[in-house]
């Protein structure tokens, strides 16, 4: 380590000093266990020799080769549905002066701070079959359309997706939140007097000025998304199974080298989307320098 | 519906009448409070409606089938939660995990978010990233990882092994939270405190910490809000002898009534709430949005 400053000892060792501790704990609980984990998926369980058998399992088994796709689709859909619907919130919130603005601008965060599990439990007594929307249904005359209506979205993709909206769409507002607000008023107002139209203010300044920001969202909505444990596990189906709960069970079951090689394939997914955002995030910037 | 709105702007503010002034607001007013109405609308919908069913629920005494609105109020199902023989105990454990975890992540994040905020060196960046892939890399993932070394140097089930899991979910956020408020002490501030002749020291806790400190107070409350919300790592390297009001949700969940869950949702949320209170001044989209990139 040098500093790019006057570099002297002192210097040096107090940086050294200030990152171990946390290096450490990076270190211990990050990248030895997945090191760990890469070298497990290629053992064989019982002689402990390489084999390639594990990923072939998983791919192969119908339960398993189910779960990678289907968490692969739920997690771009989530990422479709919570950044779109994000992206027109935070407008709301950036280009809207008014009180209910400000209102949703104030409440908005607050999911945030909502434990998973006690979100999941509370969106459940509404959306099954026998929650609130359903109670509400039966005050309607027996013979209308709308009468013991059941909204079947639990134990199916449509109830994932409508959670991990919830979870999402405040995540993904609060960054491109920041990212608008960036943009000065100044910018856009004398784009307006050269006469510049709404959707072209749009296109020409307000998206490139802010969709780094956007892959920001996208790649941690996808990384959580990915690796999802309570929503699939206490709303989703038995089959298709999402591959944290595949990898949980098999957990369980002590299969830990087909855990070892799902939790790989997890973090294989999530490269290629932490590959996206460093490229949007250091384009400007070399590894080397900064 | 945004989009509509949207759409009325254009065709409701002539260009030369800034779109923001009074003027333009009171001449769209008709059809664009109808339109930001329906927004709040299905915004408290969506998401308060569960919440604030869920608290609904926890002061019913009998919900039956087919009922919208309990048919009894009244705190029968919290007697009946506080009675249950682990819950005390949960309850007690999440707020001595939240606590330690808090705590000593502070003790080991903050010198090293000061120093990645403040000394340009070789590999910053690479460590900044090494951070990253602690948070949001999968959980999950991390958590059968990390399981399976415990369950061979004999941490599974122990207080320590908890605690670190707690940790790693907040690792991430402490430090670069911090980082990025850090960076934002404007530095000749700091070069203007030593010039007068204050140590290192002294500058950081008199300069750059009292400016920092919203995005510390914000990290801090992350960490505390996050153990005390963390579940499948607990479930998976804590239980049988560490069990949290988290670890219990997940049973609640699946065997008792409704009502009991409601109850046991609403003890969880009182804190994070109370929290959320106290640093409501500190809580801001442009705050938070700095622990996600990489200064």
């Amino acid at each position: 380590m040098k500093t790019t400053k006057k570099s002297n000892w002192k210097t040096t060792l107090f940086i050294i000093g200030a990152l171990t501790p946390a290096m450490l704990v990076s270190l211990g609980l990050v990248v030895y266990p997945m090191i760990n984990q890469v070298i497990r998926s290629f053992k064989d369980p019982k002689s402990g020799a390489f084999t390639f058998d594990n990923y072939v399992y998983l791919f192969t088994n119908k339960l398993s080769s189910n779960a990678i796709w289907y968490t692969v689709v739920v997690s771009i859909l989530t990422v479709i549905l919570s950044i779109a619907i994000a992206y027109l919130l935070a407008m709301f919130l950036r280009f809207s002066n008014s009180k209910i603005s400000k209102t949703i601008g104030n409440l908005y965060l607050i999911p945030r701070f909502i434990p998973s599990l006690v979100a999941v439990y509370a969106m459940k007594t509404i959306i099954a079959d026998s929650g609130l929307l359903n109670r509400i249904s039966l005050l309607f005359p027996e013979n209308s359309p709308l009468y013991n209506y059941k909204p079947g979205m639990l134990y199916n993709m449509k109830g994932i997706l409508f959670m991990n909206c919830w979870f999402n769409i405040p995540f993904a507002t609060m960054i491109i939140v920041a990212a608008l607000a960036g943009i000065s008023e100044s910018v856009v107002e004398s784009a307006q007097d050269v006469g510049a139209g709404k959707l072209l203010i749009f296109f020409k300044i307000i998206l490139p000025l802010s969709y780094k920001d956007v892959l920001i969202a996208a790649t941690f909505v996808f990384m959580s998304n990915i690796s999802s444990f309570t929503t699939p596990y206490l709303i989703g189906a038995n089959f298709p199974q999402m591959l944290g709960v595949y990898l949980r069970k098999q957990f369980g079951n002590g299969k830990y080298e087909i855990a070892a090689a799902t939790s790989v394939v997890i973090f294989v997914l999530c490269s290629i989307s932490a590959i996206v955002y460093l490229y949007t995030n250091m384009k400007e910037q070399a590894w080397e320098e900064n | 519906m945004e989009e509509n709105k949207t759409a009325n702007d254009i065709q409701q503010t002539e260009r030369t009448v800034n779109p923001y002034s009074a003027q333009a607001v009171k001449r769209a007013l008709g059809r664009k409070r109808f339109g930001e109405l329906l927004i709040l609308f299905v915004f408290m919908l969506f998401f308060y409606g569960p919440l604030i069913h869920a608290f609904m629920l926890a002061f019913a005494n009998v919900y039956a089938q087919g009922d919208v609105i309990p048919s009894e109020w009244g705190f029968h199902w919290w007697g009946y939660v506080l009675g249950q023989q682990n819950v005390p105990k949960a309850i007690l454990n999440s707020f001595l995990f939240a606590f330690c975890s808090t705590g000593l992540s502070l003790l080991i994040c903050i010198p090293a978010a000061y120093v990645l905020a403040r000394f340009k060196f070789k590999g910053r960046k690479l460590i900044m990233f090494s951070f990253l892939i602690g948070n949001a890399f999968p959980k999950i993932g991390m958590y059968t990882a990390i399981g399976i070394i415990y369950y061979k140097i004999g941490l599974m089930g122990t207080f320590l092994g908890v605690l670190l899991i707690h940790m790693l979910g907040t690792t991430m956020e402490m430090i670069w939270l911090p980082a990025g408020a850090f960076r934002s002490v404007p530095k000749h501030q700091e070069e203007a405190a030593r010039d007068a002749g204050a140590g290192p020291v002294r500058t950081f806790f008199s300069v750059t910490l009292p400016i920092a400190w919203p995005g510390i107070v914000v990290a801090a409350m992350h960490a505390f809000i996050g153990s005390l919300g963390e579940s499948v790592g607990t479930l998976l390297v804590g239980l049988p002898q560490w069990r949290t009001m988290m670890t219990e949700m997940y049973g609640v969940i699946l065997d008792f009534p409704a009502t009991a869950g409601a109850v046991f949702a609403v003890i969880i949320v009182i804190p994070n709430m109370f929290l959320l209170w106290i640093m409501r001044k500190y809580v801001s989209a442009d705050t938070m949005a700095k622990g996600f990139k990489m200064g």
